[in-house]
């Protein structure tokens, strides 16, 4: 007895990355129907989309390069990649600030980026089974079958958007360092980076000069670069580049985020005074 | 400082409860109460309006890109399909400010615990939860909705006077069924504790009334006229106002009364079905 108390007394902590998953699962997972909502939600705007595309596709056979078959395969990929992205790091951010709680995390032996983040693949490990999956096998049902043209280049590149996704939403909340409350702002740069990054329609859509514009952003390689990298094509304002390169760019632009995301924090964690723990 | 309130007789508050016009200052001051706790943060509250307003028009920026890319709805000229969409926003730009604002409401003082200081409240349950409910930022919808409208009627020849006055009855029920899907969404938030997902629910399936009906199939166009009456909330005003054929609308009008009825009903009994746990 002695011995399993003292063997229990010895044994290693978890890791705090695996700690902060656990907890951020157990947690979500009381809350499950209400990610489960995804699941009448997401058919509806796929079949609003359906009809759209099908009329669309009864006057023309293809649309800036699309057919009616690829427009229904990317925008699958796309919401899938949207699902598998959505974190809530803005918001939970500025709550944090605006609330005075943030002190508490200034005060714990971790950066609130790296928390933050295993939480947001915490939500997501939950958000697999419990909004993705059960998706895909609705879109199995239209016969898209999203299985990537390249795997190991789209696995990459999926996992890029990820990261990317994390960091500029965590750059938008670091924003209540100087406004404190920020939903409004939060919402229209959340409008800016949803159009941007093509989660709705492809940038190709859009006018030639509009596209130059969104290939210097950072956005599209949240969705729209995932998204062609699944189609084994990458196109936008012109230029063509191959699967390779479009994934080293986007792999630059995560490393030019993140060094971004530590300016910003380093610029405004200055200016955030809280009293009490 | 002190402010003595004299109330009035019992009597006197029984003939005000059943005046519309008490009603609606109630309704003014529920107005004037949100503004003012709303200004608490100008800015946020200034940019929040302009993104519901820019939000708004993400409808018609994709039906602007088909049409840019030399694609179309079938049947549909691009300026008709935006008079379509202006109509729908219009009639969301006047529900979300006015009066779907309850079921936000609903939800959050459900989850608190608040929604009992409602249910005591000398007035219907269904009033005082519109009544605290205005949503200031909604307006920007609404501002959306009428740019929106005023661009497509740009473009389109000046309808006669009779295309207007059945695009206003039109128009009205697209409110009534507005309104009844707030009382569906609040209903549901009484028993469906603390799920803001709700709105995502209503507004997904609100999706089909932003699109011309032709472009639906048979099923679907049943549905969002005869089941849910989706096609009340663009489709058939916009049709009406542009004179263009249209089967089925006095199903619609009729479903819309229905659902108006189901809606009341189903609110009521879900307010029935509501347990405090507080006081």
């Amino acid at each position: 007895m002695q011995a399993l108390i003292e063997r229990q007394q010895t044994k290693k902590a978890p890791p705090l990355f695996k700690a902060v998953i656990q907890s951020t699962y157990k947690e979500n997972f009381a809350f499950r129907s209400s990610m489960a909502v995804s699941l009448i939600v997401q058919p509806i705007y796929f079949l609003v989309n359906y009809f759209i595309w099908q009329a669309v596709f009864q006057v023309n056979d293809t649309v800036s390069g699309f057919t009616l078959k690829t427009m229904l395969y990317y925008f699958a990929v796309s919401s899938l990649l949207g699902f598998l992205n959505w974190d809530n790091a803005d918001g939970s951010l500025q709550w944090l600030v605006q609330t005075g709680r943030f002190i508490t995390y200034q005060l714990r032996p971790v950066h609130y980026l790296y928390y933050s983040f295993f939480q947001k693949v915490g939500h997501r490990i939950l958000a697999f089974w419990v909004e993705i999956l059960p998706i895909i096998g609705f879109y199995l049902l239209f016969k898209i079958y999203p299985i990537p043209v390249m795997p190991i280049w789209a696995l990459v590149s999926v996992s890029l958007s990820f990261v990317l996704s994390f960091l500029i939403n965590y750059i938008i909340g670091t924003i209540a360092f100087w406004l404190v409350k920020t939903d409004g702002l939060r919402r229209a740069i959340m409008v800016i980076k949803d159009v941007c990054s093509g989660i709705f329609l492809p940038l190709t859509l859009f006018p030639s000069i509009i596209q130059k514009f969104l290939f210097i952003l950072p956005f599209q390689f949240i969705s729209y670069v995932p998204a062609r990298v699944f189609m084994g094509s990458y196109e936008l304002a012109g230029i063509k580049l191959s699967i390779p390169q479009i994934v080293g760019l986007q792999a630059l632009m995560v490393v030019v985020t993140f060094f971004l995301n530590r300016l910003v924090w380093h610029l405004g964690i200055k200016r955030f005074t809280g009293v009490g723990a | 400082m002190s402010r003595n309130l004299s109330l009035p007789s019992p009597e006197k508050q029984q003939a005000y409860r059943s005046t519309f016009l008490q009603w609606f200052k109630i309704y003014i001051h529920g107005m004037k109460t949100a503004f003012a706790s709303r200004m608490a943060y100008r800015g946020d509250f200034f940019m929040s309006m302009f993104i519901m307003m820019v939000v708004e028009l993400f409808g018609p920026l994709i039906t602007l890109l088909i049409y840019h890319n030399g694609a179309s709805f079938p049947g549909w000229e691009r300026h008709e399909v935006l008079l379509l969409q202006g109509v729908f926003l219009l009639s969301r730009g006047i529900a979300f400010p006015f009066f779907m604002g309850m079921v936000w409401n609903t939800i959050s003082r459900v989850q608190e615990g608040t929604y009992d200081l409602l249910l005591i409240k000398p007035r219907s349950i269904l009033q005082m939860s519109i009544v605290t409910a205005f949503d200031s930022e909604d307006l920007g919808k609404l501002i959306g909705g009428i740019l929106m409208f005023a661009y497509a009627m740009k473009s389109v020849p000046t309808p006669p006077f009779t295309n207007w006055v059945s695009f206003l009855l039109l128009f009205i029920f697209s409110l009534l069924s507005m309104f009844a899907f707030g009382l569906f969404m609040s209903g549901l938030g009484i028993v469906w504790i603390g799920n803001y997902r709700i709105y995502e629910i209503f507004m997904s399936v609100m999706d089909f009334g932003l699109y011309p009906r032709s472009i639906f199939n048979k099923l679907f166009q049943t549905i969002i006229t005869w089941v849910i009456p989706i096609s009340l909330l663009g489709s058939f005003p916009a049709s009406a106002l542009l004179g263009k054929e249209i089967s089925g609308v006095l199903g619609a009008m009729l479903c819309a009364i229905g659902f108006l009825i189901f809606g009341l009903w189903f609110y009521h009994r879900m307010v029935r079905n509501y347990t405090s746990a507080g006081g």
